[in-house]
């Protein structure tokens, strides 16, 4: 005893420095630096942990973009032949023991003739429509096309403004002119330009007509070309083209009704439905020869298709999300198992159970949330690979990133936190013995 | 006013590997004073290691009453045990038990991390602990490029951080050679005479002869408790030489 030293310096300084946070207190930030350093230590083992969730998340993010592509793809395109419209066409009951066959020609000009006589300012356009398919020449050249017998209206109800020359007019059917309007593949096989087409005689069925206008490119949708249609007018049609239906009333194919606004068509609908009945001759529902589709209810009909087509596969895409938050869960689990004397060490050092629990919960958020990062970014350049081969333009849903991103950050939690707890509750006597 | 450091009353500790009860502990009583530096040494299986676990709060006592510092310590939640630890107890294992991927600093800092301290005075005080071991030029190290030496003294270095009333250096020299486990021993010698208060667990008599108490363990109870003049070991001294008088010594005491 009587050699030792009075205490000084270092060791003795029990007062302990003075720059000190709450007692016991630890920075949620410093755990998250260690937590970081565990993750980059070993950034291949990281790397292909966080890979399930990369994918899970890259899946939804991708297949939503695809699938609300399409959606807006196919509205734009029924809505580019037109909005507010309501469709009639002949055909069999809608409902009864019948299986409904290929319409039939109940719709005639006639109808068309009281629809227009209404005079409903819910009425904005009437396009009746009557069609052959024809063989068009021009000099030696010769195509395919469908003709379509209608009235001027067409141009502003199915969206058909002429990129070069002119629309037939109200006179033109009057007076049931030889007049055309070609669609643009028609101009192009004919012509070899939309400008050279016009003022030129054509011969469909061997009578001349005079090109008067070309349609723009609409694009291809597949069964429904627009671009190889020959506009003439309807009583040119019906007086040159048509074969008579017996009665002497022509027959339509279909008449389009454009209303005004969206809100009055369920009305006009209706209403067109009480006048085709009381013209027909039918009081019985199940027995009208023809049948009213409205735009929207089709639209809605295909958005609800469509809608749940794309829930259908975000959730599939949400499986292989929570595949991923198991194998992180499997790494974690190794992981705790692997670094149980780090543990031991840091509860020696004063590592408070819930210290070594924030620590591997984050590691484990860490690795799920930065799956979750890099998945939208890998999601959305997906979403254009695919978008390209299905020829849609991909809509990146921000939801579908949010949801995905959340989803990636609750498996890590969810996931992260049992290997976590298991840290947490290691006894500091065993795990700084264990090998 | 100045309380000892540690004071064991009846310490008994049980293990329930089966339906009997296992004493590993069955009444061990000692005291501590401030400033002092004793070795507690035992055969294995004697207890000794469970005795040290309690001192270290890293394990609780089933009965009897243990105070550290004056304070009742025997049942603490083991959140309290981990605060006090980080702030009372310095360990040194055999083993090192350096954090393998952080350099020594930052090896130094982790108590202070767990103590709540801002970055800058945790890098202060573990700078100045490295400087106190010697060892202020390999801050920047990782442990797998330091020597046996230099990694035990990092540990002391991380042992002293927050300026513990106890170190508590479990077989120290155990993984050294004689001369870096002497220069270790050195070490302690140094910070006793600064005022640390020193338990050093060992198997070895030649140890615990450097010390100015041995306490033996056997078979969970205190054997012998004997306070003796320290023999400072030097690079000079023979080994064999010293494992005998040591014996000697502790038998007459």
């Amino acid at each position: 005893m009587s050699e030792r030293r009075r205490p000084s310096s270092a060791a003795r300084a029990a007062t302990g420095p003075a720059q000190r946070r709450r007692r016991g207190s630890l920075d949620p930030l410093e755990i998250a630096v260690i937590a970081w350093r565990a993750v980059r230590s070993n950034v291949l083992r990281s790397a292909l942990t966080t890979l399930g969730v990369v994918i899970g998340v890259a899946a939804v993010v991708a297949l939503t973009a695809a699938g609300s592509g399409v959606n807006a793809s196919v509205t734009e395109r029924i809505t580019s032949l037109g909005s507010n419209l309501l469709t009639v066409s002949g055909g069999g009951p809608a409902r009864g023991s019948r299986v409904r066959g290929a319409p039939r020609d109940t719709i005639t000009l006639g109808d068309v003739e009281a629809i227009r006589a209404l005079d409903d300012p819910r009425i904005q356009g009437i396009a009746p429509q009557v069609q052959t398919s024809l063989s068009v020449k021009y000099g030696g050249n010769t195509s395919y096309a469908t003709v379509i017998g209608t009235w001027p209206d067409y141009e502003r109800v199915r969206n058909a403004a002429v990129a070069d020359g002119a629309f037939f007019s109200e006179a033109d059917d009057t007076a049931a002119r030889r007049v055309a309007v070609l669609g643009h593949q028609v101009a192009q096989d004919l012509f070899g330009g939309s400008s050279r087409a016009l003022g030129q005689p054509i011969l469909l069925d061997n009578l001349s007509f005079d090109v008067i206008g070309v349609l723009p490119d609409k694009g291809d949708s597949g069964f429904f070309n627009p671009n190889s249609q020959i506009l003439v007018p309807l009583s040119t049609f019906v007086r040159r083209l048509h074969r008579s239906s017996p009665t002497g009333d022509p027959a339509l194919s279909s008449v389009y009704v454009q209303g005004a606004n969206a809100r009055g068509l369920a009305g006009l609908e209706q209403d067109l439905t009480t006048l085709l009945a009381f013209r027909h001759g039918k009081t019985d529902p199940n027995d009208y020869d023809f049948e009213i589709r409205n735009q929207a209810d089709q639209l809605a009909t295909l958005n609800s298709v469509t809608g749940t087509l794309t829930l259908f596969l975000g959730s599939i895409a949400g499986i292989s999300l929570l595949v991923g938050g198991i194998g992180i869960m499997n790494i974690m689990l190794v992981s705790v198992t692997e670094r149980t004397r780090e543990i031991g060490v840091r509860k020696a050092l004063g590592a408070k159970p819930r210290d070594i629990l924030a620590q591997f919960l984050l590691e484990a958020i860490m690795l799920s949330v930065g799956g979750g990062i890099l998945g939208i970014v890998a999601g959305i350049g997906l979403g254009r690979v695919a978008g390209h081969a299905l020829d849609v333009t991909p809509r990146v849903v921000p939801q579908s990133i949010l949801i995905a991103f959340l989803f990636a950050a609750v498996v890590g939690i969810f996931f992260g936190f049992y290997p976590a707890q298991r840290a947490a509750r290691l006894d500091p006597v065993d795990s700084l013995r264990y090998e | 006013m100045n309380p000892d450091v540690v004071t064991l009353e009846a310490v008994r500790k049980a293990y329930r590997l089966t339906d009997q009860p296992f004493w590993a502990l069955k009444g061990v009583s000692f005291t501590v004073p401030r400033g002092e530096m004793m070795a507690l040494m035992g055969p294995s299986g004697s207890g000794k290691t469970t005795l040290m676990n309690i001192i270290g709060l890293l394990d609780s006592p089933t009965d009897g009453r243990y105070r550290l510092n004056g304070d009742d310590v025997s049942h603490l939640s083991e959140f309290e045990r981990a605060v006090l630890r980080n702030e009372t107890i310095g360990f040194v294992f055999q083993a090192f038990h350096l954090l393998p991927k952080l350099t020594a600093l930052e090896n130094v800092e982790t108590p202070l991390t767990y103590g709540g301290y801002g970055r800058r005075a945790r890098r202060l005080r573990a700078m100045e602990m490295l400087e106190r071991v010697g060892l202020a030029d390999k801050a920047g190290s990782v442990p797998s490029t330091l020597s046996g030496g230099q990694r035990q003294r990092v540990a002391v270095a991380r042992a002293l951080a927050t300026s513990p009333a106890l170190l508590l250096a479990d077989e120290p020299t155990g993984n050294l050679d004689t001369r870096t486990g002497n220069e270790i021993l050195e070490l302690f010698h140094d910070l006793n005479a600064e005022g640390a208060t020193i338990i050093i667990v060992t198997h070895e008599a030649e140890i615990a002869e450097q010390t100015s108490r041995t306490v033996h363990v056997r078979d969970g109870l205190v054997e012998s408790d004997a306070r003796h003049r320290p023999q400072r070991g030097g690079a000079t001294a023979t080994p064999t030489l010293r494992r005998g008088e040591g014996r000697d010594r502790e038998r007459t005491a």
